[in-house]
């Protein structure tokens, strides 16, 4: 498994604690810029359901990141959720603007059809119930399935982005596995 | 992970278990469910198309930059900054400007202010007279350096006049202040001439200064050889007070007078009249008047001498005493116009509720000390402009506080929206 959160986690903890001027504070970025540009397009890519839009939002974001990054306070919390954090905003400025539901960032049938590789049915069907799952929760609770398990956040970072408490964070996470626990239920 | 009190137990297991199974480590059999299920759903991880990888990935090494927008970025900063620069220093000017130059309505307004003020102290119980009747001030000191220059008038017969509401006063003096440089006021020209001359002085000063102010003016006038004719000092001790001085002095001494009248240390010159009035026709009229009077009484007395009746003798008797009746009259007419061009009449008027600061009085010379003053004086106007601007700009700020809150939590409930309508 592409352990996404683990890997996210040492380079934020890598990053140059303090700089001189301009070049440290272009080196964090760069750190940030890496340890966070796959997570953060599968983060949108979820949210969205659009790859392209999902890519233009991401440079986006990089970008809009990279001029306010004077203005980042870390008192606020840490750099990977403030990054976040203008990307959830660009993205629902996004949805906001074309008022359209977007496809599916993969069709499940197709992803089951093309790698069936030595997987076994029964994984295949488990993989196809998750999908239809995933694809049947409403917005806000695929955002915390996007967060958690496809950017590698803690749960104090997912409320961060949020907006909300830790615990809120924890509860809204609860809820949607059970949601989706029984959503997989029931196709099986 | 943190774990608030509140959960359920069965919450933070399985919360535990999410993260034990991303992390790669064992959890407890009963959370297999979970654990398969979060497996699965990190397996749906999107992936990052390789082509918009290398894009990104180049982007971010140019650091996003797009040439022509950062150099015109730079550009409009390069040219927009001395500008705004500029233009803020051209309006604190021209508000330090005219904030020096706003004497005049300042001064208008608290001469029309001090006038009720006065009024309501005509009627003060502690109100003291320093004589209603003339007195003679002895001349103890010579005349003043300073003088009082009339300003040129034209006319030379009838009278004129010349008016100063609001005193000019020295750029560099601070508003508020006495100003020595007064309008020159040159005299008529009085050769061969008679001319009565007259001034009309408002003074302001506080209401703790009446008094000390009207010391001063009984000084002046000492020093002028001058004549106080009348004066009236109310001072209740609150706020209000007022005097009223009728002088004389002689006719040279008139421009000195004026002068250090305008200049005391605590009053300031809410206004200044100057009229004159040529009278030379009327002593002509009445020099011949006195020489036809003599004339008619010395016939009378000629005619007496050879008057034979008694009746006669008495017609030219009672002649001759209208006619000496008339010459002394004559005779006071023209010793009252004398008197009159001799003497100059100054009506000084003294109203509270002015606040003033004292006076660095000397030589017009640069010093250290001036300079510190003036420099001094540039501050607390700039300070005080300054202040007016935040005072202005403080409800313009704190609407567009509230519009700024109103938009971003528009704007926040939006996006909220649309996320819910995915």
């Amino acid at each position: 498994m592409d352990r996404a959160w683990r890997r996210s986690t040492d380079v934020i903890e890598s990053l140059p604690a303090t700089g001189s001027a301009a070049s440290s504070n272009w080196e964090r970025f760069e750190a940030l810029y890496r340890s966070s540009r796959d997570d953060l397009y599968a983060y949108v890519a979820t949210l969205l359901r659009d790859p392209s839009a999902a890519e233009d939002i991401t440079a986006q974001a990089f970008e809009r990141a990279y001029r306010r990054r004077r203005t980042f306070d870390r008192r606020r919390g840490e750099e990977r959720a403030w990054l976040f954090g203008i990307a959830r905003n660009a993205a629902l400025d996004e949805l906001r603007r074309r008022k359209r539901t977007a496809q599916l960032a993969t069709d499940p049938e197709d992803v089951a059809a093309s790698d069936p590789g030595d997987q076994g049915a029964e994984v295949a069907l488990r993989r196809t119930a998750v999908r239809a799952a995933l694809a049947g929760l409403p917005a806000r609770e695929r955002e915390i399935v996007a967060l958690k398990f496809h950017a590698g956040m803690s749960n104090a970072e997912i409320a961060r982005v949020l907006g909300v408490s830790e615990s809120n964070a924890g509860t809204l996470l609860h809820r949607t596995m059970q949601k989706l626990r029984k959503a997989c239920d029931d196709q099986a | 992970m943190t774990k608030p009190e509140e959960f359920d137990p069965e919450v933070v297991a399985t919360l535990d278990a999410i993260d034990a199974t991303l992390a790669g480590e064992a959890v407890d059999p009963r959370h297999a469910e979970i654990a398969e299920l979060a497996l699965l759903l990190a397996d749906e991880r999107p992936r990052v198309d390789a082509a918009f990888a290398t894009v990104l990935d180049e982007g971010v090494q140019r650091r996003f930059e797009r040439p022509s927008r950062a150099a015109r970025r730079r550009f409009a900063w390069s040219v927009w900054a001395p500008s705004a620069a500029v233009a803020a220093s051209l309006i604190v000017a021209v508000v330090i400007v005219a904030s020096q130059s706003g004497g005049g309505s300042s001064t208008n307004s608290t001469e029309s202010g001090s006038a009720g003020v006065a009024a309501a102290a005509a009627s003060a119980p502690n109100e003291h007279h320093h004589g209603a009747a003339q007195k003679l001030v002895p001349a103890a000191q010579g005349t003043l350096d300073k003088t009082f220059s009339l300003p040129s008038r034209t006319s030379t017969t009838g009278s004129s006049s010349a008016s100063t509401a609001a005193v000019p006063r020295a750029p560099a003096v601070p508003q508020g202040l006495n100003t020595p440089a007064l309008t020159p006021f040159n005299g008529p020209s009085t050769a061969g001439r008679k001319v009565v001359q007259g001034a009309r002085l408002s003074l302001s000063t506080t209401s703790k200064r009446v008094d000390q102010v009207a010391q001063e003016v009984f000084n002046v006038i000492a020093q002028q050889k001058g004549i106080v004719k009348s004066s009236q000092v109310t001072a209740n001790g609150g706020p209000g007070g007022n005097a009223e001085f009728q002088l004389s002095v002689p006719n040279g001494n008139l421009a000195a007078t004026m002068a250090a009248l305008s200049d005391l240390q605590y009053a300031h010159v809410a206004s200044r009249t100057d009229s004159s009035q040529d009278v030379t026709n009327q002593f002509r009229v009445d020099q011949r008047r006195l020489a036809d009077d003599r004339a008619l009484r010395t016939a009378l007395l000629k005619q007496l001498a050879s008057a034979v009746t008694q009746a006669e003798i008495d017609s030219l008797n009672a002649r001759i005493h209208d006619a000496a009746a008339a010459i002394s009259s004559d005779e006071n007419a023209l010793h009252a116009i004398n008197r009159s061009v001799g003497y100059s009449q100054i009506y000084v008027e003294i109203n509270a509720g002015f606040v003033p600061v004292a006076v660095h009085k000397g030589g017009g010379g640069f010093t250290v000390g001036k300079a510190a003053h003036d420099a001094g004086h540039v501050l607390t106007v700039a300070a005080g402009v300054a202040l007016i601007g935040l005072a202005g700009l403080l409800p313009l700020a704190l609407v567009l506080a509230l519009v700024w809150w109103i938009y971003a939590t528009l704007r926040r409930r939006s996006r909220l929206q649309a996320l819910d309508q995915i």
